[in-house]
């Protein structure tokens, strides 16, 4: 009986202190978009969540009303927990899902099962092996990798010795950068050689930081150019750079941004990033969606485009639009 | 009046459920949308895990014992299964391997315990590592993709013959849970697992081996965290290396809010599948009604620290 009362005193207080807004009021024409991450507190999922919230306001100004309901897995990168969060959205029969997946399998089943109870998926930033979704949402990763071959072949006009750290085994979108990269500079670029190609950072900064000082102790005197596949791979060959003095003097092209990033492009030591825009992708990822529930024809896969940032071009309004998307105005 | 009292212990946990799911009902904007078939379907199926190894832990806690290893032999078996789907074995060798393999985990627990002489908190924390690690080793640090076979059909939200009505690892799940209840509560062996954990001396006096019995309890309870392995693995559809950490404490919270006592001696296979429901709902109620994820984990980090402290309030009384 005590642990009943107990029981009952504790919810109650909980329920009483969040006396938060109603999640939805389900007027009938009011669409719910649930929108999952990967994970709620990296920048660049801030971004996504800004740029579903400013399509939610559009379409919302436009006449269809939409709702955004923002939900990452409880603990992050925990494939179970995402797939928890899935489920609940299926069974409180939102309107449809837009969804980045932690794995391209794991997600798969709850996926089909959402989309056999009637509420439909548009899949963002990484893909799923699967059919049951409206369309992927996600950067043209070999459009990026291009991008960096061709400002490598400029910045050493043509011929000199690259090195490629590719990023993890299994990576779909890090590899697809690569082989973007790698195929342009053979097609484009003959008199470039390509010295190492088959070597892997890992997960973290740390552990490509090491395989950069490994690569760099066997190549460092032969290489003129770099390239490194995202943000922990590009990370821990700058700092490897940094630490044996050579940064600034091998021309060295990234992917992602961070403020390091910018701080050693402005240094010289980095020569280029190649920037996804997360933003567009939340945006276009609700857009899609509603799209697609409104009964407009919908594309099967939409590209959210990818950016070359130099130091050229590092103030203009369009990289800073990219590199400092607007979070306070959608993100309360 | 004792008898009053010793029933309402008993109904303690249903009406624990019985709150939570009217709470939540009149909290969702939609009544009966808690109540709704897809969602009892969702709601079950996530609790499959915890209640399978709810089972085995109820066992080991009624027995005065802990086992903290369960999170990282879940993962491990899962693994395995996915390596043994991957060898090109039949997946119900597959789930045999899975199984066995949890069950070889308790059991060297058990040995650990009782030839080592190292208390269970310790000993299963050790396992903890050595599971997970385990895990990591033969997952070569990946997770373990596999070929499509019938054990991903285990937790489908809408199963295969739909006259199922919930997904076939619910079934298993109540299968087993009505044995363990009706061992537990009729045989030889159910009776020396309480008196194991009501008074181990005592037990020992009137000459029951609590060695070789404390041997069998974790090696039964591992089996189970071996099917809990395979249920999960059926779930992400990939034995994940990394899954599972820290749903020792989900399972131990679920005995422990359906009435088992840490000091041994107490518990209730009913409700600790309660107990796992519980939590269920409370996980899906607080998504369905909107609120952010920290304030789940306040809630159930609440109710599990209440549930503890009626627990000792009840060994005092």
């Amino acid at each position: 009986m005590r642990k009943f009362l107990l029981l009952l005193l504790v919810l109650c207080a909980v329920a009483g202190c969040t006396n938060g807004p109603p999640s939805n009021n389900n007027t009938k024409k009011k669409l719910t978009i649930a929108v999952i991450p990967k994970g709620t507190t990296h920048e660049f999922w801030k971004s996504i969540h800004a740029g579903s919230n400013k399509a939610a306001s559009e379409l919302s100004a436009q006449g269809t009303e939409v709702e955004v309901i923002w939900k990452g897995p409880l603990r992050e990168d925990d494939r179970e927990q995402q797939i928890q969060v899935v489920e609940g959205f299926t069974a409180q029969g939102v309107s449809g899902i837009v969804l980045a997946p932690l794995d391209n399998r794991a997600l798969v089943r709850p996926v089909a099962d959402a989309d056999r109870a009637g509420v439909p998926t548009v899949i963002i930033d990484s893909g799923l092996e699967s059919d049951d979704f409206v369309s992927f949402v996600a950067t043209d990763n070999r459009k990026g990798g291009t991008l960096a071959a061709d400002r490598m072949g400029q910045l050493l006009n043509g011929k000199g010795k690259v090195l490629v750290l590719r990023y993890a085994e299994g990576s779909a979108s890090t590899t697809e950068r690569e082989e973007g990269f790698i195929t342009q500079i053979k097609a484009k670029f003959p008199e470039i050689e390509l010295v190492s190609t088959d070597q892997y950072a890992g997960a973290t900064r740390d552990t490509a930081k090491r395989a950069s000082e490994n690569l760099l102790n066997r190549f460092g005197d032969v290489v003129q150019g770099i390239f490194t596949p995202n943000e922990s791979s590009t990370a821990g060959m700058l700092l490897a750079l940094q630490d044996i003095g050579k940064a600034g003097k091998v021309s060295f092209v990234g992917f992602d941004s961070s403020q390091t990033f910018i701080d050693a492009i402005n240094a010289n030591q980095l020569h280029g990033i190649v920037v996804q825009n997360p933003f567009n992708m939340g945006y276009l990822g609700v857009r899609t969606m509603v799209d697609s529930l409104l009964g407009k024809p919908v594309e099967k896969k939409i590209d959210t485009g990818v950016m070359l940032v130099t130091k050229e071009n590092l103030q203009s309004p369009e990289v800073s639009a990219l590199l400092h998307p607007p979070l306070d105005q959608y993100l309360k | 009046m004792v008898d009053l009292k010793q029933n309402l212990n008993r109904l303690g946990p249903v009406l624990g459920l019985l709150l939570v799911i009217g709470i939540f009902s009149l909290l969702v904007d939609t009544p009966g949308r808690l109540l709704s078939p897809n969602n009892l379907r969702i709601v079950l199926s996530q609790t499959v895990i915890v209640a399978i190894g709810g089972i085995g832990m109820t066992l080991i806690i009624i027995s005065g014992g802990i086992d903290l290893a369960v999170g990282s032999t879940i993962a491990l078996t899962g693994v395995v299964t996915a390596l043994a789907i991957n060898a090109g074995l039949p997946p119900a060798v597959a789930l045999l391997s899975g199984i066995l393999v949890g069950g070889f985990v308790g059991v060297v627990n058990g040995l650990v315990i009782t030839r080592l002489k190292v208390v269970p908190f310790i000993a299963t924390l050790g396992m903890l590592g050595v599971a997970r690690g385990v895990a990591k080793w033969l997952a070569n640090q990946q997770t373990v993709n596999m070929p499509g076979t019938w054990l991903n059909e285990l937790l489908v939200m809408f199963p295969k013959p739909s006259w199922l009505l919930v997904a076939p690892g619910v079934w298993i799940t109540i299968i087993l849970a009505v044995c363990a209840a009706i061992v537990l509560r009729n045989t030889v062996f159910g009776r020396r697992v309480f008196a194991l954990g009501s008074n181990e001396a005592a037990a020992r006096a009137c000459g029951i081996a609590t060695d070789r019995l404390k041997i069998w309890i974790y090696g039964i309870a591992g089996l189970l965290f071996g099917l809990a392995g395979v249920m999960q693995m059926s779930r992400l559809r990939q034995g994940d290396p990394t899954v599972a950490a820290g749903s020792e404490l989900d399972i131990i919270a679920a005995v422990v809010i359906g009435g088992g006592s840490l000091s041994g001696g107490e518990g209730s296979i009913l409700g600790s599948m309660i107990g796992a429901l519980i939590m269920a709902f409370l996980r899906n109620g607080c998504q369905q009604v909107g609120w952010p994820n920290y304030i789940q984990e306040i809630i159930i980090g609440a109710i599990i620290v209440v549930a503890v402290a009626i627990d000792r309030w009840r060994s005092r009384a």
